[in-house]
């Protein structure tokens, strides 16, 4: 019943994704760099509200009675091109656990590296700086910082919590492939460090360390860039999906990604229990 | 421990313990140049060096080794380093400085000037404020909370880069360009700056890793960082001068040169005469190696807090006895017990 109209409203969403105003989209030729790359320099942001939930989603109270209208969940339409999220059927019923547990299990609330894609829909600025072999991108948030290693066919060292992304142009399109994810804390001692899984979003949609990310960045307009991610996880899904969303240049002229070291807004939640008064 | 492992991975560029790559002469070198046709500083880069930030006192004079006595200094150095007692063995990871790429340095210090070597001394002022805040951080043996240890369990800032120090292992750098932007990141904590080339003026939001604008003099690469926040202090870290506050006068000056495809020239001016009597310039020398550089998860389940904390809270409940005491540098007369890991030389 709601999957019907979720699905109604997802399908508007990417429509509206897919077909930018006039003057934009799929024609456009981006500048490009001295190197003749397509030139995706800059600081970028999304305007939606896929951290709270990638999926459709009514406005909701939020997860701490204290903040009130401050901290409640605003609507969104989701970015699920093709949703529901393929959940598995057991997956679907961890999710909706984690969902009830997210204030212990979401890493954000912890300060943890955000992973891929979340990075790149989190409410922080997107710094891109681009050279021919390697593509930086760093994230305002907890100082993320992932590196592009173009034209690599390295397959990942280690697990890292911001995997390892290898890309290469397709014409207009950077795309990047990512593995190597952790899923989970390893050698985790204590509760209130440890997370079960990865979030996507603060409604609990999860992966695992199988998770295999394809995303296909390209300019749509001077300020504009379209943002897809194919996402991918054996353990979770039934079958790859994908999340479509434009991101907005930050075009103020000072604009510099600020230093939002959330560590240290965390200690005390995290260590409270072993801390003398 | 989950930190050295990560940092062990990246240092897997292994160079040999014989000297070798001497700088080259200045001024003969023809830099490389990135598509926008500036000088090319990118790749993997380590400042990890045996040379002592000030100079010995008994070589006041002396500021130049011969090319000779640097190799010497430099294979003694890497002798001694081989011989610690200490929970890790950063041989083991291979991470320490020679394993990493360190290179003998004909300076006797890395502090250039003053021409003794030494950092100029505080002003009166300066000394009454560092000693009151040095009493005011004084605490027990144990760690109370987790601001306590920023050694290994402070996750919030590394405060071995900007300005850079001297550093055990970890001290590698990734640089990237583009246009407009020079991408530095540190291997610690994966602490990174985005210095803006554009010319646009100092923001006025203070921060721990600093305000940095980029300008290109010449083929050197010129940054200045100001903005630092007061809550952050400079030096102090272990066998480092002890730690100065970072004042709203503190400005940092750098200089990077590229002299050889395998070698950086990195030189910066501290000024800030709220704290130190003149201004002081320090030279470290930046040496290629192999890339690449992993993540530094600091905060994800930092296993090291958890554990220093709920061991503090077990030793004054009298449920857990001290651990062994280790030789280090800050405890050079601590008695050694027990040894907790392999590594030959140690204990002769």
């Amino acid at each position: 019943m709601r999957g019907a109209a979720v699905a109604a409203i997802v399908l508007a969403a990417a429509l509206v994704a897919a077909f930018p105003r006039a003057g934009e989209g799929q024609a456009y030729r981006a500048p490009r760099t001295a190197s003749g790359q397509p030139d995706l320099n800059g600081v970028w942001q999304a305007l939606n509200t896929a951290n709270w939930d990638l999926e459709a989603h009514e406005a909701a109270a939020g997860p701490v009675l204290q903040l009130g209208a401050a901290y409640a969940v605003p609507p969104g339409p989701g970015v699920v091109v093709d949703g529901p999220i393929p959940y598995k059927p057991d997956a679907l019923a961890m999710k909706k656990k984690y969902a009830a547990n997210a204030l212990r299990e979401d890493t954000e609330v912890k300060c943890y590296l955000p992973g891929v894609p979340r990075m790149m829909y989190m409410p922080y600025p997107v710094q891109v700086v681009q050279s021919v072999s390697t593509i930086m991108m760093m994230s305002e948030f907890a100082n993320a910082i992932r590196t592009i290693y173009m034209n690599s066919t390295t397959p990942p060292p280690a697990d890292t919590w911001m995997g390892w992304s290898n890309g290469r142009w397709d014409g207009e399109t950077l795309v990047i492939d990512s593995k190597g994810f952790m899923g989970s804390t390893v050698g985790a001692l204590d509760e209130e460090g440890a997370v079960h899984v990865r979030f996507f979003d603060r409604a609990g949609n999860y992966h695992t360390e199988g998770l295999h990310v394809v995303e296909r960045i390209r300019r749509t307009g001077p300020d504009h860039l379209s943002y897809q991610a194919t996402i991918e996880d054996p353990n979770v899904y039934t079958r790859p999906w994908m999340i479509s969303m434009p991101l907005y240049r930050r075009v103020e002229p000072n604009i510099q990604l600020g230093e939002f070291r959330c560590e240290e807004f965390v200690g005390d939640l995290l260590f409270g229990k072993y801390q003398r008064k | 421990m989950r930190n050295l492992m990560v940092a062990a991975i990246v240092a897997l560029a292994a160079a040999s313990v014989a000297a070798q790559g001497q700088p080259a002469a200045k001024g003969t070198y023809k830099v490389s140049r990135t598509p926008d046709g500036q000088p090319d500083l990118q790749g993997y880069w380590t400042n990890l060096t045996y040379t002592p930030y000030e100079r010995p006192k008994e070589l006041a004079s002396k500021p130049f080794y011969t090319e000779r006595e640097a190799v010497e200094a430099f294979n003694k150095a890497v002798a001694e380093s081989q011989n610690q007692v200490v929970h890790y063995v950063n041989s083991d990871f291979g991470a320490t400085p020679v394993q990493t790429g360190a290179q003998p340095n004909l300076r006797t210090s890395l502090v250039i000037d003053p021409p003794d070597g030494r950092i100029p001394p505080l002003t009166a002022e300066a000394q009454k404020r560092e000693a009151s805040r040095a009493a005011a951080e004084r605490g027990g043996p144990l760690a109370r909370t987790w601001r306590d240890d920023r050694g290994t369990v402070w996750c919030v800032f590394h405060d071995r880069v900007v300005p850079s120090v001297v550093a055990p292992y970890g001290s590698n750098y990734h640089i990237v360009q583009s246009k407009d932007h020079v991408v530095m990141t540190y291997e610690w904590n994966s602490e990174h700056r985005v210095i803006p080339l554009d010319g646009r003026p100092h923001g006025t939001v203070p921060s721990y890793i600093g305000d940095s604008r980029g300008r290109w003099e010449g083929d050197t690469l010129v940054v200045e960082t100001t903005n630092f926040t007061p809550k952050r202090t400079f030096l102090g870290s272990p066998g480092m001068p002890g730690a100065v506050s970072m004042t709203p006068t503190f400005k940092l000056m750098e200089r990077f040169t590229r002299t050889a495809d395998d070698t950086i020239v990195h030189t910066y001016t501290v000024e800030d005469p709220a704290s130190w009597t003149r201004p002081w310039t320090v030279e470290m020398p930046m040496h290629r190696i192999k890339g690449p550089m992993l993540e530094y998860a600091c905060n994800e389940n930092n296993v090291d807090a958890f554990t220093t904390l709920r061991n503090a809270r077990a030793q004054e409940a009298g449920k857990l006895p001290p651990p062994d005491r280790v030789r280090n540098v800050d405890d050079p007369k601590a008695t050694v017990i027990q040894r907790e890991q392999k590594g030959d030389g140690a204990e002769k």
